[in-house]
């Protein structure tokens, strides 16, 4: 299952310091807009249907009321801070409200040398947890339709924000649905397994919202886009969708910040983050390395050593 | 007297077009979701889902080949693909925002060049409508013109009734040859309700002056602020009724291939990216402006028809919040 699942019995997780962090952004968004530390703040506000959410990037002081803070703020910001998307704020100091997990892409895409500390102000807000996707708009969150990242978050609180909002509730004991479905994917005969992936990416259709929403995919050539030649296959077939998400896999390898962006966007529900914690438990086992809240210069897979292991090439 | 058809005998319909050899689809379960796919039996079908895609792939499938090459000995065959064999059809339980499209999209695919596979799938598919007896918050048929019993495209029609089964209305002869071949299936209606149907939580929009409002403000600012935050994915174009476009690729080897046609998107980067590597649409502000004025002006200039059904996919599926409704509401009002 790739959404929210109605597990045994739901029960309310307490988000009544959302509105408290809802406050803590509006201020600090029109103090450091109104004073010039930053040129916009890139946020989230209230969508037109209730309970919904969206990105919002805010440049007036006077629209810092606009910003909020709820179980629906979904998407990992970091996206707005890439190269892929240096249209939208053009110049200046730029401010992001950042969730414990997002400050890991942050950390990843300044280790890439991607972004500069100083460049960015983080508002980090405290976080209970967001909805899964199958959550209804008007649902209030709850231990059953809590995204499934969420269910083994380790980074309520966010560390190394120029300001963090919000005072961490408790929580009630989660039980870790993904965790559970790796396990169950790792039990599977390799046959198996290649069944179970073939089955979800026969349903790909190439929109590429996976790409788009990454916080990594900001090559501004994707290898997937070429056609003199052609790479891999960019029709919506079997051999050209399991390529491509074979590429993309391999690609974060050692980079992906484990955000979910990419499943959480998926029209065709793919669980993509399962191959990414795939990705990161080899890393894991073969590099000792994690992705953390730290940036780092060069990920094993980006480094190059005298010494490496080289029997594998024969 | 006009007729009614019980779910079971609606599902006995399914099996009955199986067993003679039509292609039958509609809506099915597929894994997390449903989606209009061929069916196999009647009991797969499913009548209480809006499917995630749009029943535009039953006409314009995600890919299709459309002619094959190989090369031997030094000579290049090229083989067509056969479009009249494309097999009968009949699609059960499109929505009214999923009946209404293929017809909106005869126009284009009819106009200076007749795409053969898209028209053939539409002479042979029968589409069975469905009315909506339940709405979301992102549905808003009603805003663009249609509604949640609308019959427009559908060939023959239920409205679902009070203590079950439909009513059968035919709008097209397609739809009364069908109910005059299996008359055992159909009832006279014993005067049964029909549920009410849906109602969208929507005012109505006001597309001409959209469209007055977009023939003058291609460079409006208001494109600026509007699909910023657009991620460039093609989701709410491929989750679309209406969206059409595609592309044509050549896969395979130097010996042996095939030309595929598959779904594109206006939202892609290189969608306009010209072989020279000039991009007329260099941000995607201007690549969403594109998405709306394609659907509310160019297609309403060449053809008269509004390029959007309000079946609400966009909006509940955009990445990032993007709400065509409330853009088009905001054009419309006057910001």
């Amino acid at each position: 299952m790739n959404r929210a699942e109605k597990l045994e019995t739901a029960i309310p997780i307490d988000t009544s310091c959302y509105a408290a962090v809802t406050d803590a952004i509006r201020n600090e968004a029109a103090r450091i807009l109104s004073d010039g530390t930053v040129t916009a703040v890139v946020g989230y506000k209230a969508g037109r249907r209730a309970g919904t959410t969206m990105p919002a990037i805010v440049t007036d002081p006077e629209k810092a009321g606009d910003l909020i803070f709820s179980p629906a703020c979904v998407n990992n910001l970091a996206l707005y801070l890439t190269k892929a998307k240096k249209d939208v704020v053009k110049k200046g100091r730029i401010a992001i409200v950042a969730k414990g997990c997002d400050m890991r892409a942050l950390a990843g895409l300044m280790g890439e040398s991607q972004l500069k500390r100083e460049e960015v102000f983080i508002i980090g807000v405290v976080c209970a947890g967001v909805k899964g996707s199958g959550a209804g708009n008007g649902e209030p969150l709850t231990t059953g339709n809590l995204a499934r990242k969420c269910r083994e978050c380790t980074v309520h609180t966010p560390e190394g924000a120029d300001l963090t909002a919000g005072t961490m509730p408790s929580l009630p004991e989660l039980t870790p649905v993904e965790a559970r479905e790796m396990a169950r994917l790792e039990a599977m005969t390799p046959a198996e397994r290649w069944e179970f992936w073939k089955e979800q990416f026969s349903r790909c259709v190439r929109c590429m919202a996976c790409r788009q929403v990454c916080p990594f995919c900001y090559c501004e050539q994707c290898l997937c886009d070429k056609n003199r030649p052609q790479a891999v296959e960019s029709t919506p077939r079997p051999a050209g969708n399991m390529a491509w998400h074979i590429v993309r896999a391999m690609h974060l390898a050692g980079r992906c910040a484990g955000c979910a962006e990419c499943e959480r966007v998926c029209p065709m529900d793919i669980p993509l983050n399962l191959l990414n914690r795939k990705m990161a438990q080899e890393m894991k086992e073969l590099y000792g390395f994690e992705t953390g809240l730290q940036p780092v210069e060069k990920g094993p897979l980006a480094e190059y050593k005298d010494n490496d292991d080289q029997s594998f090439i024969k | 007297m006009p007729k009614m058809i019980t779910e079971q005998n609606l599902r006995l319909l399914v099996d009955t077009l199986v067993k003679e050899g039509a292609r039958v689809v509609g809506p099915k379960q597929a894994g997390t979701m449903t989606l209009y796919e061929p069916l196999t039996k009647g009991d797969d079908l499913v009548l209480d889902q809006l499917p995630r895609r749009s029943a535009k792939e039953a006409f314009f499938p995600v890919c299709e080949t459309i002619l094959s090459f190989e090369k031997k000995e030094g000579k290049t065959t090229v083989l067509d693909v056969d479009v009249c064999a494309v097999p009968e059809t009949v699609l059960f339980g499109a929505r009214p925002c999923d009946a209404a499209a293929p017809g909106i999209l005869d126009a284009v695919f009819s106009w200076d060049y007749k795409d053969e596979f898209f028209l053939e799938r539409r002479r042979r598919t029968t589409i069975i409508g469905l009315a909506c007896t339940k709405a979301d918050d992102a549905c808003f048929c009603t805003a663009v013109g249609l509604s949640p019993a609308d019959m427009k495209g559908s060939d023959l029609f239920l409205t679902p009734l009070e203590g079950g089964g439909f009513s059968c209305e035919a709008p097209t002869e397609k739809g009364e040859r069908l109910m005059a071949r299996y008359p055992q299936l159909f009832n006279e209606t014993d005067n049964a309700k029909p549920l009410p149907p849906a109602e969208p939580a929507v005012e109505k929009l006001d597309l001409e002056k959209i469209k007055t409002w977009l023939d003058g403000n291609f460079e409006s600012p208001i494109w600026n602020g509007i699909a910023d935050r657009c991620a460039g994915c093609g989701a709410c174009a491929f989750l679309c009724p209406a969206c059409h476009c595609f592309d044509i690729n050549d896969e395979g080897t130097a010996d042996k291939g095939e030309r595929r046609k598959h779904w594109d998107a206006c939202g892609f980067g290189k969608f306009t990216n010209h072989a020279s590597g000039h991009n007329p649409r260099d941000i995607q502000n201007k690549r969403y402006r594109n998405r709306i004025m394609h659907k509310f002006k160019y297609y309403d200039d060449k053809f008269g028809q509004t390029l959007c059904t309000g079946c609400g996919r966009c909006i509940r599926h955009c990445p990032v919040g993007i709400d065509i409704y409330e853009i088009l509401d905001k054009i419309g009002s006057g910001h």
